[in-house]
Formats: C-alpha cells, sequence, structure tokens
C-alpha cells in the first residue's frame, strides 16, 4: 500500500470518563477531499482540535507522510502545513482585515530592536489574496467584524492557503452562511482541491458533503460508523447513515401519521 | 457626515469604481482612532484653563501639570497595552511604592539592610518583575480573572509594605535614601532635572542660535500647519493628468503675497501694518490655495444643487447662539473673580430640589419606555447648576458661557453648510463669522490674552477654514485611497540617522556628567529629531522630484512632526521676549531669570507613550496584544503565544511600576508606606479616558498618554484658576464622564461615515463604556 499523506488509524480521545472520539480511521490525500460528518455532540469539534494541535489523542496514532506525528501546540500543526478554519472563523472582531489576515505570521522589516511589521506589504497582499477569491475589500483596516459571514469565511480561508497549507481542515464552513454563499464557499473548496490541497470538510450536511466530497467518515457520539470512498455511497445512503438510518425512517412515519391526523 | 458620504460614493460611481470603495477622507480616517476624542478632550480643557487662568498658559503651569500627568501617564500607558491585552493589574499602585520602599530598605545601613543602592535598585527591579510574572503566570494557569488575583496581589502588597516599614523603621515612614551608598550615582538617572533655558538644547552646543530660541517654534508651526494642509489635500482629492501651468502661477503668486505679509507681520509692529500684513496674508494663502487646487486637481462636477429641507432651521438656531453668546460677553463683567454662587441662595435650593425630583420622576418615566432616557440628564443638569457654581468664578463662568454659546452656534452653522451643497458659500460666511467673533473679543475683553492671542488664533482658524471651503470647492474628491509612500531605503537611512543621533547625543551627555538614563533619554529625544528632519528633507524632496501618488500620507507624518516639535520647542526654550519680562537685573548688576524645571519624569513619561504606541501599532507583538484581549482562543489557533504575551504584559505594568517608584523615591527620598495606593484605579479611568476598550481588545497607549495629561491638566488647572478647589473630584469625574461620552460618540460617527451598511460592529464596540451615549439617534437624524 502506497503512504497516504495523512494516515489517521483508531484515533480516540477521552475526557475523563467521557469517551469523546473512538476509533475514528481515515486517509486525507492531497487533490482529495475528505468529508467527516456527524450531528451536534458526534464528536467533529474534538476530530479538528486534534488535527489542529489544540487537543492530543488519547489512542492511536496520526501519520503523516509515513511518520507518527503528535502535534503539542497549534504551531506544530500549523509547521506541518495542517491549517484549521474554524467554526467560529479563529478571528479577531475586533482587529483589521489585514492583522488577522497576518495573525501570528506578521511580515516583518526592519532591524533589531527595530523590527515592526512591514504594514503595506501585509496590506497588498491581504487585499491581493483576498481580490483573488473574488471579494474586493474595501479597505483592508477595516475591522473583521464589519464582514459579512461568507466574507470572513474566505478570509480565513485566503489565509490558510496564503500560508502554504497543504491540508486545509474547514469546520462547519457552510452552517452559518444563506444558499448562494454556501455555494460560493463549496466552490472554493473545490478550487482549493484542484490546486493540490488536501481537505478536510467538517459538516453536518449530506447535501453540501456529497458533491464535493471524494472520501466520507461518519461520526455518532463519538463512534466512526465507518469510513467510504465516493464510489461506495450513494447520496442517500449518505443521508440515511447521517441521520441515524432506521431512526430518520421512524421519523419520517411519525411525522407521516401526525400529518395524517 | 452623511452628505460627505454621499458625494463620494456619487464620485466613485461616476468614475466607474464599486460604490462600496468609498475613500475615507485623512480626517475621517483620523476621526476612528481610538484616541482621537480624548485629544480634543485635552485641546478643550487646555483651552477652558488657557482661558480662565493667568499662569496655566505659561511653561511654569505646563511644566507643573506635566509633572502630574506624567506620574500617572508613565504607568497608564503600559497598563492601557494590559488592558488591551484583556486583563487588569490592581496591584499596579500598591507595586510603585513598595518597589521604592524595597530599594530604601535594602540599601540604607541605620535601619536597613546596608546593602547600598549598587544592590538594592536591581533588586527591586528583579522584585517587581517576579510580582509581574507571578500575576501573569496565575493568571494563566488558574484560569481566574486578573481582577481577583491582582486584587490578592494588592493586599499582600498593602500589608507586606506595612509591615516591613514597621519592622525596620517602627513607623510608617521609610527614609534616608540620600544616605545610602551609590546615592549620587543613582540620583544622576532618577533624580535628574533640566532647566528650560539651559539643557535640552544647550546653548553650549548651538551656540548664538538666537533664531532657534525666538522665532523657530513659529516657522515650525506655519510650516508644519501648511505642510499637514498640502498632505490633506493629496490624500483627498484626485489628482488631475497634467498640470495646469497657468493656475501654477496663481499659486506661486499667492505663496509670495502669504509670505511678504508674514515678513510684513513680524518685521513691524504698528495698527497700519498688521491690518496691511494680515490681509496680504489672508489673500495670499486663499489665492495660493486656489492656485494650487486648479493646477494639481480635478475639478469636481458641480452638477449637484440644493438643500436639504431643515437647513434654515439649523441656520437661524446657530445664529442664535451666536448672539445670546455676544450678550452674555457684554452683560458679565469680565474682571469680576469672586466665586459665581447665583445659585447659592433659597433660589438655588429650590433648582437643586426641583432638579433632583425631575431626575426622580423623569427617571421613572423614562424606565416605563414613555420617553427616551435622555430626558431625566436635563434634571441632572439642574442638580449640577448650583454645584458648578459654588466652584467657578464669575469670569470663569462668562468665558465658559461665551465660548460655549459659540462653538454651539458655529457647529449649527456648520450643520447648515453639510445640508447645503454646493457647500462653500456657507463655509465661507462660518469663517466670516469667526473673524467677527474674534473682532468683539478683541474690542470687548479685559485680558490682553484674550485680545491678542485668541484674536490671533480665531483669525487663523477662520483663514484655515476659508481655504479648506476654497479647496472642497474647486477639486473632486478621490475615489479610491491614494498608495502607500514607496520609500524604499530611504527610511533605512533615516532610522540609521536617527541611531547614530541617539548615540552621539547620549555619549555627549555622558561626558558631560549627566547619569546614564538621564543621557539615554536626552539622546534619544534629540537623536528623534535628527531622524525626524531627516525624514522631513527626504519627504519634500521627493515631492519635488517625482510625481508619487503616495506623497499625501508622509506630508501629514511631516506636517503632524512638525507641528509638535515646534509646541516642545516652545516649552524647552526660553524666548527672547520671555526673557525680558521674568528676568530682572540684581544689585551687582548681573542678569537674574528664573528658571522653570522639568522632571526627567516628563521625558520617561513622553518616551514610554511615543514607544508603547509604535510598540501597539506597529509591532508583531502589539498585535498580539490586541489579537490576546479580542479573542483569546482565536489567537491561540493561529498560533499567537497568548499566555507568553499576558504574562509579558503583567511584567511590562510591573517595570514600569519599579521604574515610577524609583523616581518617586529618588524625588522624595523618603516614602510613606500607603504611597502609591489606590493609583491603579486612576490609571484605568485614564486609559479609559484615552479610548481604549475596559473589556481589551480595542484601544490605543498614546490615548492613555493623553488621558493623563487630560487628568494632570484638570487636577493642577482648578488651582491655577482659582477655583474652589472643594468640588475638584466633582469636576474631574463630570469631564471624566464628558470625555469617554465625547470619544465613544466620535468614533461612532466616524465609523458609520463610510458607508451605509457598515455599522455593524460587534457589540464590544457598543459597549464602550458606562454611558450609554445615543449616537445612533443623532446619526440618524442627519440622514437626508
Amino acid at each position: 500500500m502506497s503512504t497516504d499523506f495523512l494516515e489517521l488509524r483508531n484515533i480516540s480521545k477521552f475526557y475523563g470518563n467521557i469517551i469523546a472520539l473512538t476509533g475514528v480511521t481515515t486517509t486525507v490525500n492531497p487533490g482529495e477531499v475528505t468529508c467527516v460528518l456527524g450531528d451536534n455532540g458526534a464528536g467533529k469539534s474534538t476530530f479538528i482540535k486534534i488535527l489542529a494541535g489544540v487537543h492530543q489523542h488519547d489512542e492511536g496514532e496520526l501519520i503523516l507522510e509515513g511518520s507518527k506525528v503528535r502535534f503539542a501546540h497549534p504551531r506544530q500543526a500549523l509547521a506541518a502545513g495542517i491549517a484549521t478554519v474554524y467554526q467560529d472563523l479563529a478571528m479577531v472582531p475586533l482587529m483589521s482585515v489585514w492583522r488577522n489576515f497576518f495573525l501570528g505570521q506578521e511580515p516583518k522589516t526592519g532591524v533589531w530592536p527595530f523590527r515592526q511589521i512591514d504594514i503595506d506589504k501585509a496590506k497588498r497582499i491581504a487585499k491581493e489574496e483576498m481580490a483573488k477569491m473574488g471579494i474586493d475589500i474595501r479597505d483592508t483596516e477595516q475591522s473583521v467584524g464589519t464582514l459579512s459571514g461568507g466574507e470572513r469565511q474566505s478570509v480565513a480561508i485566503a489565509r490558510a492557503s496564503y500560508f502554504g497549507a497543504r491540508v486545509l481542515i474547514l469546520d462547519e464552513p457552510t452552517s452559518a452562511l444563506g444558499v448562494k454563499q454556501s455555494g460560493v464557499v463549496l466552490r472554493r473548496i473545490v478550487e482549493a482541491r484542484d490546486q493540490g490541497l488536501a481537505v478536510i470538510f467538517i459538516t453536518h450536511n449530506p447535501n453540501h458533503a456529497y458533491p464535493v466530497g471524494d472520501r466520507f467518515v461518519i461520526l455518532q457520539r463519538g463512534v466512526s460508523l465507518g469510513n467510504w470512498a465516493k464510489d461506495e455511497l450513494s447520496q442517500s445512503e449518505l443521508t440515511q447513515l447521517m441521520a441515524g438510518g432506521a431512526e430518520l425512517e421512524e421519523l419520517q412515519h411519525e411525522l407521516a401519521e401526525s400529518s395524517a391526523n | 457626515m452623511a452628505d460627505t458620504t454621499n458625494d463620494q460614493s456619487a464620485v466613485a460611481a461616476d468614475a466607474g469604481g464599486d460604490e462600496r470603495l468609498a475613500h475615507r477622507g485623512p480626517i475621517q480616517t483620523l476621526l476612528t482612532r481610538p484616541e482621537i476624542g480624548a485629544l480634543l478632550g485635552a485641546v478643550g480643557v487646555w483651552l477652558l484653563f488657557w482661558l480662565v487662568s493667568a499662569p496655566f498658559g505659561t511653561v511654569g503651569g505646563t511644566a507643573n501639570f506635566l509633572d502630574v500627568a506624567a506620574y500617572l501617564g508613565l504607568m497608564a500607558v503600559p497598563v492601557a497595552l494590559l488592558m488591551i491585552g484583556g486583563e487588569f493589574d490592581l496591584s499596579s499602585g500598591a507595586m510603585t511604592g513598595a518597589t521604592a520602599l524595597i530599594a530604601i530598605l535594602l540599601a540604607n545601613d541605620t535601619n536597613g539592610a546596608g546593602l547600598g543602592l549598587h544592590v538594592a535598585v536591581p533588586l527591586s527591579l528583579a522584585f517587581a518583575l517576579a510580582i509581574g510574572w507571578f500575576n501573569g503566570t496565575l493568571v494563566e494557569k488558574t484560569s481566574l480573572p486578573s481582577f481577583i488575583v491582582t486584587l490578592g496581589t494588592f493586599f499582600m502588597l498593602i500589608g507586606a509594605k506595612l509591615g516591613f516599614s514597621k519592622l525596620f523603621t517602627n513607623k510608617v515612614l521609610v527614609e534616608g535614601l540620600d544616605e545610602a551608598e551609590g546615592y549620587e550615582f543613582w540620583n544622576g538617572i532618577f533624580g535628574a532635572e533640566w532647566l528650560r533655558n539651559s539643557h535640552l538644547w544647550d546653548v553650549r552646543s548651538w551656540s548664538n542660535l538666537w533664531l532657534v530660541r525666538d522665532e523657530m517654534w513659529a516657522l515650525l508651526l506655519v510650516g508644519g500647519v501648511v505642510t499637514l494642509m498640502v498632505g490633506t489635500f493629496e490624500l483627498t482629492y484626485a489628482r488631475r493628468r497634467s498640470p495646469n501651468v497657468a493656475a501654477m502661477v496663481v499659486a506661486a503668486g499667492g505663496t509670495v503675497l502669504a509670505l511678504v505679509g508674514l515678513i510684513l507681520l513680524l518685521a513691524q509692529d504698528s495698527t497700519a501694518s498688521n491690518w496691511i500684513g494680515g490681509i496680504l496674508v489672508a489673500a495670499g494663502v486663499l489665492v495660493g490655495v486656489a492656485g494650487w487646487c486648479r493646477s494639481r486637481y480635478e475639478t469636481p462636477d458641480r452638477s449637484e444643487r440644493g438643500a436639504s429641507a431643515r437647513w434654515w432651521q439649523y441656520l437661524i438656531s446657530g445664529v442664535a447662539a451666536l448672539v445670546v453668546a455676544m450678550l452674555v460677553a457684554a452683560v458679565m463683567d469680565a474682571t469680576d473673580s469672586s466665586q459665581l454662587g447665583f445659585l447659592s441662595g433659597s433660589f438655588g435650593k429650590f433648582v437643586f430640589a426641583l432638579g433632583i425630583a425631575l431626575v426622580g420622576v423623569l427617571a421613572v418615566v423614562a424606565a416605563l419606555g414613555r420617553i427616551t432616557p435622555g430626558y431625566p440628564a436635563l434634571g441632572a443638569v439642574l442638580v449640577a447648576l448650583p454645584s458648578i457654581s459654588f466652584l467657578v468664578t464669575v469670569q470663569a463662568a462668562r468665558v465658559i458661557l461665551f465660548g460655549g454659546l459659540a462653538l454651539l452656534g458655529i457647529a449649527l452653522l456648520w450643520s447648515t453648510a453639510r445640508r447645503v451643497q454646493p457647500a462653500v458659500t456657507v463655509s465661507l460666511a462660518i469663517s466670516a463669522v469667526i473673524v467677527v467673533l474674534a473682532f468683539f473679543i478683541q474690542s470687548e475683553s479685559a485680558s490682553r490674552k484674550l485680545r491678542v492671542e485668541l484674536f490671533t488664533v480665531l483669525l487663523l482658524v477662520a483663514l484655515l477654514l476659508a481655504a479648506s471651503a476654497v479647496a472642497r470647492y474647486l477639486s473632486a474628491t478621490r475615489a479610491t485611497a491614494p498608495p502607500p509612500p514607496q520609500f524604499g531605503r530611504w527610511m533605512h537611512v533615516c532610522a540609521v540617522l536617527g541611531v547614530v543621533g541617539v548615540v552621539v547625543f547620549a555619549v555627549i551627555e555622558l561626558a558631560d556628567g549627566d547619569g546614564i538614563l538621564y543621557a539615554l533619554l536626552i539622546g534619544a529625544a534629540k537623536g528623534g529629531i535628527v531622524g525626524f528632519v531627516a525624514y522631513a528633507v527626504g519627504t519634500v524632496g521627493r515631492t519635488l522630484l517625482t510625481r508619487d501618488e503616495g506623497v499625501g500620507r508622509a506630508l501629514v507624518t511631516v506636517g503632524i512632526g512638525a507641528v509638535m516639535l515646534s509646541v516642545a520647542t516652545r516649552l524647552m526654550f526660553v524666548t527672547g521676549s520671555e526673557l525680558e519680562t521674568i528676568c530682572t537685573v540684581g544689585t551687582d548688576g548681573e542678569l537674574r531669570c528664573p528658571q522653570t524645571q522639568f522632571g526627567v519624569v516628563v521625558l520617561s513619561f513622553l518616551i514610554f507613550a511615543a514607544v508603547g504606541s509604535w510598540l501597539l501599532m506597529r509591532t508583531q507583538f502589539g498585535s498580539w496584544i490586541m489579537a490576546v484581549g479580542g479573542n483569546k482562543e482565536a489567537a491561540r489557533s493561529v498560533g499567537v503565544p497568548a499566555a507568553r504575551t499576558k504574562t509579558t504584559l503583567f511584567m511590562m505594568v510591573s517595570g514600569a511600576a519599579w521604574i515610577t517608584g524609583m523616581l518617586i523615591a529618588f524625588r522624595l527620598t523618603a516614602v510613606q508606606a500607603n504611597v502609591g495606593d489606590g493609583n491603579e484605579f486612576r490609571y484605568i479611568i485614564v486609559a479609559v479616558v484615552g479610548g481604549n476598550l475596559l473589556t481589551g481588545g480595542y484601544g490605543s497607549a498614546l490615548g492613555a498618554g493623553i488621558g493623563a495629561v487630560i487628568w494632570g491638566m484638570i487636577s493642577q488647572g482648578i488651582g491655577f484658576a482659582q477655583w474652589n478647589s472643594d468640588w475638584r473630584f466633582l469636576v474631574l469625574g463630570a469631564l471624566l464622564l464628558v470625555a469617554v461620552m465625547v470619544n465613544n460618540y466620535v468614533r461612532s460617527r466616524a465609523e458609520k461615515a463610510p458607508t451605509a451598511s457598515s455599522a455593524t460592529r460587534p457589540d464590544k464596540t457598543e459597549i464602550t463604556i458606562v454611558v450609554p451615549a445615543e449616537p445612533a439617534a443623532g446619526a440618524k437624524e442627519d440622514q437626508p
């Protein structure tokens, strides 16, 4: 078997006696979108935080390019090329667009002790990168809090791809967006994939996941239901699995009855 | 403000651009800075006390309030940075006293450890940093609110201070710093003072530069204002493709005319020459600005004409306010310096009671939702009136009433101007009104200061307003922001020159036998000026040699720098005319001149404010401070070391507390055990007045410095103005609230201005501080 770029083997995480995540296995490869689906409380957030270095896994193995890794800090994950776009977007709303774009990795100029941020460069790059995503930022000095949800998302994605991410983790990027903006973000995911990025797309919406995904992992109450390639699964099967299969049928049944009454 | 936006969007749309790309003019951008409210407040407070008290405007008065401000500001700057980082340090006040106490107790050998100051001073620094580290680490490790943690440290420090001073000396006063070993050396660092007419710009090295001492500041001021004006034009108006040569000749002619007028004003001192000179300057400036705008900027599209419905209401109320202002000035006795107290009798008590009743009733009605909460404020005014009347003198009341009404009138007229298109005629009318006011003051006022100085200032303001109105009429607003100036290596040259200057000047001072810190501070001040001059020369050179679009921003920087330098020069130097008035010839025929002293604390404060601002605005650390204060989890997740950033901030605060403690110790040589306790709240208040958000994530270090200056001006100014100082804290509190409200209001207005839909700032900004000002209602009213 050829080595996968990033491989997860039976990853588990416990918070005290609570099992947050157990037995997650999947692979992530450049040019592919791996979708992680699950309802609220399914363990998606824990999954992301392990990959992003916020938490560490208790069992299992995380294999990056053939060697075992364990990220002790978000910076280590970033250095390994794993960038995460969080649900709350990991943005500081009171800070300007360019400061958010470069937060943690500011371009610097001058010699110590006069080292300062190269503000003009930072503003220029932020504007350019946002323009590449089709968003014309009025003024990079404006605070992120004034942007719309889709624009904020774009700042986060643009930031991740600009800083040379090889794996892009998107946490529920479409959940807060309208229909049109969701479409834009999905297109952006495909673009990122085509550029050779490995994308991990976390969502609870199978309709968003199926069109763009190459591989699907379904989580339910911390347990992995399985790991499928796209050709092993149809959209309706995905929806079924996602909603807990039998439970959904039961629900449909109940609803049909109640509407009949 | 709303109208301007429309203008700009219209222009942008004409140019085929995105209408959202409405370019913010430099003034609008400036208005969104957090410290702008504090800056305006500081100017207002300064003007008020300058008008009502004789010694306030003198250099002695300035040294006096700057001293108070410096001790506060030295701490307020790092406290503000910590606040932006989302934390508080309640132990900061007690810490200043603790370091002083430790240094003395460790150094002194009569009733201390007898280690000498060479050991004691560094040890007290180590102690301060350790406490800072302890605070920061504890806050980070336990995730407890810093309020609680530092409250603990605060009480521990107070207890330890009292306990140790009683233990060692059996007194609450620890003394004898000047007997300790190494006092001379350390006093050179922390106890240094400079005399106004001998030190900072010493004649030893700048011999015979009388021009520098006398009129240099005026030339710098004029140059700075002109540069600032041109820079603002560059940033605001759209450059035309090829310059109009004929208009350029007109501009040159205007400049020559203005210069001739200026020379006439300076060279001769008679009524006739003043009239001719003044008119020449005014005409020259207006012609020059008109020519410059015609030659350099696009002609605007003047098809839009018309006025909004209510413009005449503003016009009438504006004129009415001005008339009442003049009546007030004419009726009230200007020379009466007794306390006002006109509401002290039974009428006063009645008004007071009525006010309280009104506040109560209206507050209940407001709570029931019947009226807006603004009305109870009316009752509050009735309560405040008798209180204030005990405080101020008749003279001051007249100045306040007259000034306030005149400002109101001008503001109302200004609103009229914004409602009429094109507004140039109204703008010119406002200038004319200000000229009339100036001449009224000249004929009416009993004080020379008002007749001469305020008169001149008002005429200059009127001229600047008229010039900007002419420029706005002749030039089209630019649609997009100009690119940043491209300086390349030039900035490095300036920086290197500055650093070399710092080193050279510091060595010179050191060779003169001054302390190290003092030499470094002076070196930094002078070296900074060298760097600035290099920058200014280079920038102006570039304007002449290239057609760099980004030059406007550089010009604005140079202009602000020159104005500041001018003010500093004025304060640091004795001028020739001043010498004539203050010096006396002694019996032995020798000239005796009183000296104004500035403590080294003032210089440290200024450098702290500058470095703090640079740190926050320009460095990676500054970005991290704002990030950990704004959204700590987000900052951590993108790789900002949040814990280290916060701990560093706590250590910066305690480090500054050490410097403050040393300055106090070397000034007094003996300290009380409770010195500094309670000051932590002043630091926080001052930082808030300076525009820092209590909840973190937003603010300005410079603002905290300005806040400290406001505090110093008010607390000293009340004494200077011979007001009843029993009421001092009432005024301080009220003015602080006003400062914060103005700050809030200005910022929310400025932020709403650029686009109609950009008012969706996150919740945090709305709740800024204490007072729920109502900018929304006022702003809505302005929408056409």
